[in-house]
C-alpha cells in the first residue's frame, strides 16, 4: 500500500513543526525520515499513523489512494512502533502481542486457539518464541523493540511506522538490528516508514531517504542520490562527516587561505561569500607544495586506531580540517604532531551565498 | 562507629520516647479507658441504640462517599495526565481544595448554600427537602472533605508513567473503555487501593465538616466521632473511649492493609526478578 503525503502543516503553539510537506511512499518501501531533533519527522510521523491531527484543510494523508485524514487511527490499520516500545508494563509478552486481537469487536475477534497460533507465529518471526511468559521488564532492549514490532504487525496493518527505531539501544545491538529490520523488511514487503536522525542508519537501511530540516523537506533520493548528491548545503553538511570552510568572495575566486577557487561566471556575481565543503577522505596531505591548489596547515592531533588515520590539522587563519587517510599514505609521510603539511582537496563543493539564499556551483 | 556511644544513646533513646508518647501512649490510653469497666460495659456501650445509629451513619456516609470519589478520582486523574486541555493547573488546584480549607469552613459552606437561611434553603424547605442537620448534609460534607485523596494519589503516577501505552492501545484498535480497563487501571492498581483506603479512613474519621452540618441529633445525624465527643463532654468516659476504639481499630487496620498492599506490590516486583533468575 503507497503512502501520499499532501501538503501537511503542524503548529505547536509558535513553533511552526511541519510547513506544507508532500511527498510519496510506494508500496512496498522501507523510507527513512532523516533529520536533526525538532526537524519535525517524528510529527510527521505520528500524523501519518493518526495519533497527531494536521492543522488546517488543505492537507491529507493518503493511503492506498484512499483519504484517511478523516478516519481516526483506530480504523487507519497502521502499525505503530514507538521509541521506547511502550509495552504494557503490566501483561506478559504474549499478551502484549495478543492485545491487538483481543480489543476487537466480538463478532471480529478471533477465536482463543486462532490468537494463540497467530501471537506464536508472530513470536517466531521476530525470533524470541521462548519469550511468551516473560514480562517486559525481563527482556533487553533489543527483545523489547522486536516484541513491539511483533505486536504491531499482529493487527496486520497495511503500513508500519516506526519511531527512532533503534534510538535507545547500544551501539552493538543498533547495527544488528538494523540489518536484522531490513532482512525483516525483505521478507514481508510491507510499506514502512522509520524515523531517524542517524545519517548511517538511514542510508544503510532504507530505500529511500527523505530529509528534513526545520519543518520542510531538503531532498528526497535514494541513499545514493542524496549521498552523491546533495541538493544544498544543509543535505551535504548533514550527510557525514564533512569540513565545512566559510569564505569570502573576492573578484569571482573564493580563498581557502592562499588557495584560490575559481566560480563558474553565473555564481560569481553579486556574491557575498560561499562556503566550501569538502569529505575528509577527499583530502590529501603532502609533505612539499606541489602547484597552488593546496593550503598550509598544522597536525593537532592523530587517531591511528580504525581503517583509517584520522589527523586533525588546523589552518594558517584558525579553521580546523579533519582528514582521513589510508594507514600505507600515514607511515609513508611519517606524521607527528605539530608537523606542517600542505592539504589539498581532491574534490569540493562549492555553494555561494547571496543576499535571497544559498546557490550550488556547477563545476 | 564515628559517633561516641553516649550520642548514638541520646539521639536513640529521644526518638523512642518522642514515638512512645506521641503515637504508643495515646493507642494504650483509648484501649484501657474503652477496657476500664470491663469488657461487657464496652461492649453494652457500642450496642446502645445511639451508638449504634453513629455506626450505621458513619457506614453509610462512607459506603457513598468512598465509590462516588473513586470514580471521580479515576477520572480528574485520567484526564489531568493523559490530556492537556486550557484551565488544567486551575483543575488541580480545585481538587487540591478540601485540603487547604479548614473543615469548619467547609461545613459552613454547606450551611450557607442548604441552610434555612442559605441560598438555597427557602427552595429546598418548600419542596420538603432536608439536607442540614440530616444524613444528606453529612453524606455531602464527607465527600467534600475526601474529594481530594484517590486523585491525588492516582496523579503524579499516572504523570510519570506517560500516556504512550494508551496511544499504543488506541493504533492497536482498542476504545476508550477498552483502553482504561486493560491498560491504565492494571498500571495504577496498587495506587488505586492505597488512595481508596486512606479516603475512606478521613471518611469515618472526618469531625470538624460533618460537626457543623450535623446538627448533633443523637441516634439520627451523629457519627462515631460526633458521637464521642458528645459522651466525653458528658463525662461518660468508658462510652466515649469506647467510639474511640473503634476509629482507632480503623486506623490500625488502615495501615496493616497500607503494609499489606506495600508488601505485596513488592512481592510482584521480587517474582518477577526471581523468574528471570531461574529461566535466565
Amino acid at each position: 500500500m503507497s503512502i501520499e503525503i499532501r501538503n501537511i502543516a503542524k503548529q505547536f503553539g509558535d513553533f511552526a513543526a511541519l510547513k506544507d510537506v508532500s511527498f510519496k511512499v510506494e508500496t512496498g518501501e522501507l523510507v527513512a525520515l532523516l533529520g536533526p531533533s525538532g526537524s519535525g519527522k517524528t510529527t510527521l510521523l505520528r500524523i501519518i499513523a493518526g495519533i497527531e491531527v494536521p492543522d488546517g484543510n488543505h492537507g491529507a494523508i493518503l493511503i492506498h489512494s484512499a483519504d484517511t485524514t478523516a478516519i481516526g487511527f483506530r480504523d487507519r490499520r497502521v502499525g505503530f512502533v514507538f521509541q521506547h516500545y511502550a509495552l504494557f508494563r503490566h501483561m506478559t509478552i504474549f499478551e502484549n502481542v495478543a492485545f491487538g486481537l483481543r480489543v476487537r469487536p466480538r463478532r471480529l475477534r478471533p477465536s482463543e486457539k486462532v490468537i494463540k497460533e497467530k501471537v506464536n507465529e508472530l513470536l517466531k518471526l521476530v525470533q524470541l518464541d521462548w519469550l511468551g511468559d516473560r514480562y517486559p521488564s525481563q527482556l533487553s532492549g533489543g527483545q523489547r523493540q522486536r516484541i513491539a514490532l511483533a505486536r504491531a504487525l499482529a493487527v496486520e496493518p497495511s503500513v508500519l511506522l516506526l519511531d527512532e527505531p533503534f534510538g535507545s539501544l547500544d551501539a552493538q545491538v543498533r547495527k544488528e538490528l538494523r540489518l536484522w529490520l531490513r532482512r525483516f523488511h525483505d521478507e514481508l514487503k510491507i510499506t514502512s516508514v522509520f524515523v531517524t536522525h542517524d545519517q548511517e542508519e538511514a542510508l544503510e537501511v532504507a530505500d529511500r531517504v527523505v530529509l528534513m530540516n526545520e519543518g520542510r523537506i531538503e531532498q528526497v533520493g535514494t541513499p545514493d542520490e542524496v549521498y552523491h548528491h546533495p541538493a544544498n548545503a544543509f543535505v551535504y553538511n548533514f550527510l557525514g562527516n564533512v569540513n565545512l570552510f566559510h569564505s569570502r568572495v573576492d573578484e569571482g575566486k573564493v580563498y581557502l587561505g592562499e588557495m584560490p577557487i575559481d566560480l563558474p561566471a553565473e555564481n560569481a556575481q553579486d556574491a557575498n561569500s560561499a562556503l566550501v565543503f569538502v569529505r575528509p577522505h577527499l583530502l590529501e596531505i603532502e609533505r612539499q607544495r606541489n602547484g597552488g591548489d593546496n593550503f598550509r596547515a598544522k597536525v593537532t592531533h592523530i587517531n591511528a586506531a580504525g581503517p583509517l588515520v584520522k589527523v586533525d590539522l588546523s589552518t594558517d587563519w584558525g579553521a580546523p580540517v579533519h582528514v582521513e587517510i589510508s594507514h600505507e599514505r600515514y607511515s609513508s609521510l611519517g606524521l607527528k604532531r605539530e608537523d606542517e603539511v600542505f592539504v589539498r582537496p581532491r574534490e569540493r563543493k562549492v555553494f555561494v551565498e547571496r543576499q535571497n539564499g544559498i546557490d550550488e556551483c556547477r563545476n | 562507629m564515628i559517633e561516641p556511644r553516649w550520642v548514638c544513646v541520646l539521639l536513640i533513646s529521644s526518638a523512642l520516647l518522642f514515638l512512645g508518647i506521641f503515637l504508643v501512649l495515646p493507642l494504650i490510653v483509648v484501649f484501657s479507658e474503652a477496657f476500664k469497666k470491663g469488657v461487657e460495659v464496652y461492649i453494652e456501650s457500642v450496642r446502645e441504640p445511639d451508638a449504634a445509629a453513629a455506626i450505621r451513619l458513619t457506614l453509610i456516609a462512607a459506603a457513598i462517599a468512598v465509590p462516588l470519589n473513586l470514580i471521580f478520582g479515576v477520572a480528574a486523574a485520567w484526564a489531568i495526565a493523559k490530556f492537556q486541555f486550557p484551565g488544567k493547573s486551575f483543575l488541580i488546584t480545585l481538587i487540591d481544595l478540601p485540603f487547604s480549607v479548614s473543615p469548619v469552613i467547609s461545613g459552613l459552606i454547606f450551611v450557607l448554600l442548604f441552610g434555612l437561611q442559605g441560598w438555597l434553603g427557602p427552595w429546598l424547605s418548600e419542596h420538603d427537602i432536608k439536607i442540614i442537620f440530616a444524613v444528606p448534609g453529612i453524606v455531602l460534607a464527607t465527600i467534600f472533605v475526601t474529594f481530594p485523596f484517590v486523585a491525588r494519589e492516582l496523579i503524579p503516577l499516572m504523570q510519570s508513567q506517560g500516556s504512550e501505552e494508551e496511544e499504543v492501545a488506541r493504533t492497536l484498535g482498542a476504545g476508550g473503555w477498552q483502553t482504561l480497563w486493560r491498560v491504565t487501571l492494571p498500571n495504577v492498581k496498587w495506587g488505586l487501593l492505597y488512595g481508596v483506603i486512606l479516603c475512606n479512613a478521613r471518611a469515618m474519621g472526618e469531625f470538624g465538616a460533618v460537626s457543623v452540618v450535623s446538627g448533633h441529633i443523637r441516634g439520627a445525624t451523629n457519627t462515631i466521632p460526633l458521637h464521642a465527643e458528645i459522651l466525653y463532654n458528658e463525662y461518660n468516659s468508658t462510652a466515649a473511649f469506647a467510639m474511640a476504639s473503634l476509629l482507632t481499630i480503623l486506623t490500625l487496620g488502615t495501615i496493616a492493609l497500607k503494609a499489606l498492599i506495600d508488601w505485596k506490590s513488592q512481592i510482584d516486583i521480587r517474582e518477577v526478578s526471581e523468574r528471570v533468575s531461574t529461566e535466565g
